[in-house]
């Protein structure tokens, strides 16, 4: 106790010297991390020449052969005359190309659920190109849901492609490339299934007219998050953005939207029979957009209904207002 | 005699070494931590670009459901389960329904047909925490004009399934936490048997107690269309303040109409959430209408050409949606009050 007493006071030079070590820390610690602090979280840092951008696969328009509306249930016939009504398969297809094929493949699910695209609308779309277009050769392919093979074999789209010729791909990690929509907020240095597009000449979609619990419904526009890559779930929390982006970054030469039977409720799965209602319509057209509008009508749901429509709209993917390009229209009996 | 100051010397070593200590795991841990973190949550070169994973932990249910295989049946493919973390692998876009309502996790196994190739089925076992969960996804999935799974020969000597239906080609069934799917190929009356078959083995199979929802004797039987209750987990009509909502569907003279009633944490809350929901009704255009039925204390709202209804009574915040007559829904709405009533009493 008497030599802490004892002990000789801090004096003032001392103290001030003290002070000042003390102060120099904290401003070099303050310093560094603020020099160090990210505001912005990690950002892409790939090399902008890494990026890929997908092909324009899209067509010349012709006025009053955007779109074709048939009615009938046999969905051979009615994309036949679909096709016809645009100016036939040979508008799309020129002889020699090469032409990928993106049917909803989703789910390891049997063709009669109709949570995929339907195997023989996928088969007759592969007999035209390779008939009437005699296009070189025709790739099925998509990035499923689940396990790809099982989606293949189950839903019977690709024993229904290979057995017309055309060859199916199914996903690999080394085919894909990432990509950055430009002006896309949520499309930046994101995979893609990319490789087997950029060999391609020509890309048409298929895609079945469904229920989605998540965004109101699945059309032609949504059957392109087939072709992201990643852990694109997380795009769920911003459906119509994705969707609408999707249209902006995919530009296909036709889109064929299967509505004979549409899963009315319980999609994107579905899973009863009872789920699906008989529509006999079979949309084709150049303009992704306008055939969504027009197939949400399918699914008793207004434009307004789903905002991914007008948001697609408004970034130049097509029209909502869907009579305004005249479609032409034809019944199957 | 110079021991304090020793001590003290020791004590600031031993400080000094102790936060040096911690500092020094704190940067183990931010460098484990960051070689770790999941670039693909911003689509990040992720590791394995474009194919996402399937995870079986193979420590739950899945391990015997092979076994649930019926005669002339055999395993198609392994059995997988699914966390919330990948749900969205299996049913995509139905995952958020599963996991708004308690999903905890899913298991899945193929069947085959040994004879044909083209019959196969499919089991979803959804474990989702409590029978309450079951029930919900169940009720507000359930396809509107099936037939209910309740006949002798549905059971094939398994228990009497309460929340159970079958159309065509899948059977659909809530028994106490689990939620069960089975969805066949095709529709095939064989597939159908041996989907009965499996369905009769998993209530045993899962040591499974028959589910008990207390709250659906609460609404009144007349009128009421037969297994029409639903149970709403979260955003109800469309408020996101009305949570944990039951509905049953009733017919007046031809006309549809919806009760609803949800048992809050008391009955101030109730009062509370019965106010929001009728302020949600009038800021959203609905006009305030006054009662024409003196015998019942309750908020009338002309919507849009409909009347809603809202009331409490204790616990229970009640009401009528979606009715075409105003005296319809203040008929029924006295109907619950007394159903109500006679559970308070």
């Amino acid at each position: 106790m008497d030599k802490q007493n004892n002990k000789k006071p801090v004096g003032r030079r001392e103290f001030l010297r003290w002070a000042g070590k003390a102060g120099i820390s904290i401003a070099a610690a303050s310093t560094v991390s603020y020099l160090l602090y990210d505001a912005t979280g990690p950002q892409p840092h790939r090399p902008a020449d890494d990026l890929v951008t997908l092909p324009d696969f899209s067509v010349k328009q012709q006025p009053g052969r955007t779109m074709s509306i048939v009615k009938g249930s046999d969905r051979v016939k009615t994309v036949d005359k679909a096709i016809e009504l645009l100016g036939g398969i040979e508008r799309f297809v020129k002889p020699g190309e090469t032409v990928a094929i993106k049917p909803n493949v989703a789910f390891a699910s049997p063709p009669m659920l109709g949570a995929t695209a339907n195997p023989q609308l996928v088969a007759e779309v592969v007999r035209l190109c390779y008939g009437r277009a005699r296009a070189k050769k025709v790739i099925v392919t998509d990035n499923p849901i689940n396990d790809p093979a099982s989606c293949f074999t189950l839903s019977g789209i690709g024993k229904a492609a290979e057995a017309n010729g055309a060859k199916v791909i199914l996903p690999k990690p080394h085919l894909f490339k990432h990509t950055t929509l430009k002006g896309g907020r949520l499309i930046k240095d994101w995979p893609v299934f990319y490789e087997p597009l950029a060999k391609a000449d020509k890309l048409i979609g298929i895609a079945p007219v469904k229920d989605h619990h998540r965004s109101g419904a699945s059309m032609s526009m949504k059957n392109w998050y087939g072709l992201l890559g990643g852990r694109r779930n997380i795009f769920h929390q911003d459906i119509n953005t994705i969707i609408a982006e999707l249209a902006m970054m995919v530009k296909p030469a036709l889109v064929i939207l299967d509505g004979t039977e549409v899963m009315i409720t319980n999609g994107p799965t579905g899973g009863s029979a009872s789920d699906l209602r008989r529509t006999n319509t079979l949309i084709a057209s150049t303009d992704m957009v306008a055939a969504d509008c027009c197939g949400c009508g399918l699914l008793n749901l207004r434009v307004s209904d789903l905002p991914y429509l007008a948001k697609a709209a408004s970034a130049g993917a097509g029209t909502t207002d869907y009579e305004s390009l005249k479609p032409k229209f034809a019944t199957i009996s | 005699m110079d021991s304090a100051p020793k001590r003290a010397k020791r004590l600031e070593s031993a400080i000094s070494f102790c936060l040096l200590a911690v500092l020094f795991l704190i940067a183990v841990g931010l460098f484990l931590k960051q070689s770790d973190s999941d670039m693909g949550r911003f689509g990040i070169y992720t590791a394995v670009p474009g194919l996402s994973s399937q995870k079986s932990e193979g420590n739950g249910p899945e391990t015997t459901l092979g076994t649930l295989a019926p005669t002339g049946f055999e395993p198609l493919s392994e059995p997988q389960a699914y966390t919330e973390e990948n749900l969205y692998e299996k049913i995509n876009g139905k995952a958020p329904l599963y996991i708004e309502s308690g999903f905890r996790k899913l298991f899945t196994q193929r069947f085959v047909s040994k004879d044909d190739q083209n019959l196969w089925m499919e089991l979803f076992l959804f474990d989702m925490g409590t029978a309450k969960n079951a029930f919900s996804v169940y009720s507000v999935q359930r396809r509107p004009d099936a037939a209910p799974m309740s006949s002798v020969e549905d059971r094939k000597g398994g228990q009497t399934m309460q929340f159970a239906y079958k159309t065509t080609n899948a059977l659909y069934f809530a028994i106490d936490k689990y939620y069960v799917e089975l969805v066949g190929s095709a529709e095939s009356q064989e597939l159908l048997e041996a989907m009965l078959a499996i369905a009769g083995k998993i209530p045993a199979q899962l040591a499974a107690k028959d589910t008990e929802i207390a709250e659906l004797r609460l609404f009144p039987q007349e009128n009421i269309v037969p297994d029409s209750f639903k149970l709403h987990s979260a955003g109800v009509f469309g408020f996101e303040g009305l949570t944990d909502t039951f509905t049953a569907r009733y017919t007046f003279d031809g006309s549809s109409l919806t009760a609803f009633l949800s048992r809050r944490q008391n009955a101030q809350d109730a009062q509370l959430v019965a106010e929001s929901y009728y302020k949600f009704l009038i800021n959203n255009g609905g006009v305030d209408k006054p009662l024409i039925n003196k015998n019942i204390e309750a908020k009338v709202v002309e919507f849009y050409g409909t009347t809603e209804i809202v009331f409490t009574t204790g616990p229970f915040l009640a009401g009528i949606h979606e009715a075409q007559n105003q005296q319809t829904a203040e008929k029924l709405a006295e109907m619950l009050i007394n159903k109500l009533k006679e559970v308070a009493n």
